[in-house]
């Protein structure tokens, strides 16, 4: 097996829409027109994502994400560019391609409605052809990682979002896949029940050494789970690197925070460390103030990416 | 082995219908209603004709007909026209598409429980009624036993033209118009809710050649051991018939379907 997960090399993907006309006269003219114009939801991307990793896909809304997401997973058919995943053209062999992958869209549930959540276990062990033996042992996994002893009898209409979410998420690693598409996991969670999650994605990837796509708008998931971020705006790739090489895409910049004299606020000041640093600050301060206390602070991922998301590329 | 999958969609199928057991009384109370409106329609236009034989079928015989005709329709009803267009509204098809196998494959086998269970709630029930209330005037022997497999092809016409159908409406983007049409044709021409035997001998003859007799009048037919069936070569042809539809309808779905995918996977859903 090569290394690669997924390989996709300068993809694109245009979508042929009707220019609609305004008003009832320009809805009967819509009827008759052939007038196309065509969006491109996805230009250019090259990305490849080893084994074992947990990626995160990233953008603002309307970027091209799902759509991205939706040619690996071959239910669509890309304009031009090459994409393979697990060595297979998703489009091209759609059936033989699902039997690799799980998805989970935070919105959907792929669930058995008015079936105990054990049946649809059953279901999917069936329908994947998965070995008895590997589906006990998978069953065992899931004990040890989380608690699963209530929601297994319960049917899916009864469950909380948190707790169906989890069961999604266990649903979609049950034939052991090669790679999982987590499409907003976290969406509607509660704090806790998110770190449920959270660690329970980190325990099926380091257990099952599954690849992760998570696409998520919760910074918190991106913090917890990835070490490499993909991010892409208006349908192009413009961030693919570590997370810790995101924090200094804007320069290294730290917050200084220094509470002066006898006043209890603090004062904050915005400090790039390639051009000043932070000591010549601090003396700076204490030339004419008595410096009670200090803090230091790394900027946080998600300010970093609501810049990245707002200001496009530097 | 494949055949482990689709046993396991059709168990599911079936655990699903005995959950919603509420909705099977229902039913039985609906087909009641409709099978009362029924038996007063035919008694007065059997009044008004003056005579006990009307096109070769007695009273009695044109109700066992309907009764059973709408039992076969309760255990026969496909909602995957219904059901694609919310799903597709919902975007939930997506998971439908992901799963591993063909979308036609997937759908046939989830609703292949349900049938199942209808066949034993619904069916089964009432053909014992019939059977009480006209002191065994359906013929028992074989002709249950080819009436199974008449039933069988007629499962897999009624879902090859679903799915025409509902392909349609994956081009038309409405359903609500597309599928009452259905409706009203398969309704009308198949014999679930007129005898054939009541329409006039040019348009019986036309309709004798359409799939809608597949689904529901050859299995009344072969059942009643009416039109031939009792003989080897009217059984044979009636299942030629079927048969024949499957396989054109089979072709065509697929087809068809394959285009509508490929339209999809090219322009977004």
């Amino acid at each position: 097996m090569s290394q690669e997960a997924i390989v996709m090399e300068n993809l694109c993907k245009d979508f042929k829409v009707l220019n609609r006309h305004e008003g009832l006269k320009g809805s009967i003219r819509d009827l008759f027109s052939r007038d196309y114009k065509t969006i491109s939801a996805v230009k250019d991307v090259t990305v490849t994502v080893n084994r074992g990793e947990i990626v995160g896909y990233l953008g603002p809304n309307g970027a091209g994400k799902s759509t991205t997401i939706k040619m690996m997973t071959g239910v669509l058919e890309p304009t031009s560019g090459k994409i393979l995943v697990n060595g297979l053209v998703p489009y091209k062999d759609r059936t033989k391609n699902c039997e690799n992958i799980g998805v989970v869209f935070g919105q959907r549930s792929q669930l058995w409605w008015s079936l105990p959540l054990i049946e649809s276990f059953k279901l999917l062990r069936d329908l994947y052809m998965v070995p008895q033996k590997d589906y006990e042992e998978m069953i065992e996994l899931y004990r040890s990682l989380v608690d699963i002893e209530p929601v297994l009898h319960k049917t899916v209409r009864q469950m909380s979002l948190g707790q169906r979410t989890l069961s999604d998420i266990l649903a979609a690693f049950l034939h052991n896949p090669g790679i999982v598409f987590l499409d907003e996991p976290t969406i509607g969670l509660d704090v806790s029940m998110k770190s449920k999650i959270r660690d329970l994605i980190l325990g099926l990837n380091r257990e099952k050494k599954t690849t992760v796509i998570l696409t998520t708008h919760d910074m918190g998931d991106v913090d917890a789970l990835c070490k490499r971020i993909i991010i892409i705006d208006k349908g192009r790739r413009i961030y693919d690197n570590d997370i810790e090489h995101l924090k200094s895409y804007f320069g290294s910049y730290r917050t200084l925070r220094v509470r002066l004299d006898n006043k209890d606020e603090w004062e904050e000041t915005l400090i790039d460390e390639k051009t000043t640093d932070v000591m010549t600050v601090i003396t700076e301060y204490q030339k004419s103030h008595k410096v009670k206390d200090i803090q230091l602070q790394e900027i946080s991922t998600e300010e970093v990416i609501k810049k990245l998301y707002e200001g496009g590329t530097k | 082995m494949t055949i482990r999958k689709y046993i396991a969609l059709m168990r599911a199928g079936i655990m699903e219908s005995l959950h919603f057991r509420l909705g099977t009384a229902v039913t039985l109370f609906a087909n009641l209603i409709y099978l009362v409106l029924v038996y007063f329609l035919w008694k007065a236009v059997y009044a008004s004709s003056g005579v006990d034989v009307v096109n070769g079928m007695t009273f009695n015989d044109t109700m066992i007909y309907l009764i059973l005709a709408t039992a076969l329709f309760n255990f026969l009803e496909m909602f995957v026209v219904w059901d694609m267009s919310r799903s597709i509204q919902s975007g939930k098809i997506i998971l439908d598409l992901l799963k591993p196998m063909s979308f036609r494959t997937y759908t046939f086998w989830s609703y292949s429980g349900s049938h199942v269970a209808q066949f034993v709630l619904a069916f089964i029930p009432t053909f014992i009624v019939v059977m009480i209330v006209t002191k065994g005037a359906i013929p028992m022997g074989l002709n249950l036993l080819w009436f199974l497999i008449s039933v069988v092809f007629a499962l897999v016409v009624n879902f090859s033209i679903e799915i025409l159908v509902a392909t349609i409406c994956l081009y038309t983007e409405s359903t609500w118009g597309v599928n009452i049409v259905k409706e009203t044709i398969v309704l009308v021409l198949s014999g679930a809710s007129i005898p054939l035997a009541f329409f006039p001998d040019s348009i019986r003859t036309v309709i004798s050649w359409l799939p809608f007799r597949a689904i529901y009048d050859i299995p009344l037919q072969v059942l009643l051991e009416k039109g031939g069936s009792d003989t080897w070569l009217g059984l044979a042809k009636m299942y030629g018939m079927q048969l024949g539809w499957c396989v054109i309808l089979y072709i065509a779905g697929i087809l068809f379907w394959n285009h509508a995918v490929k339209r999809i996977t090219v322009n977004g859903g």
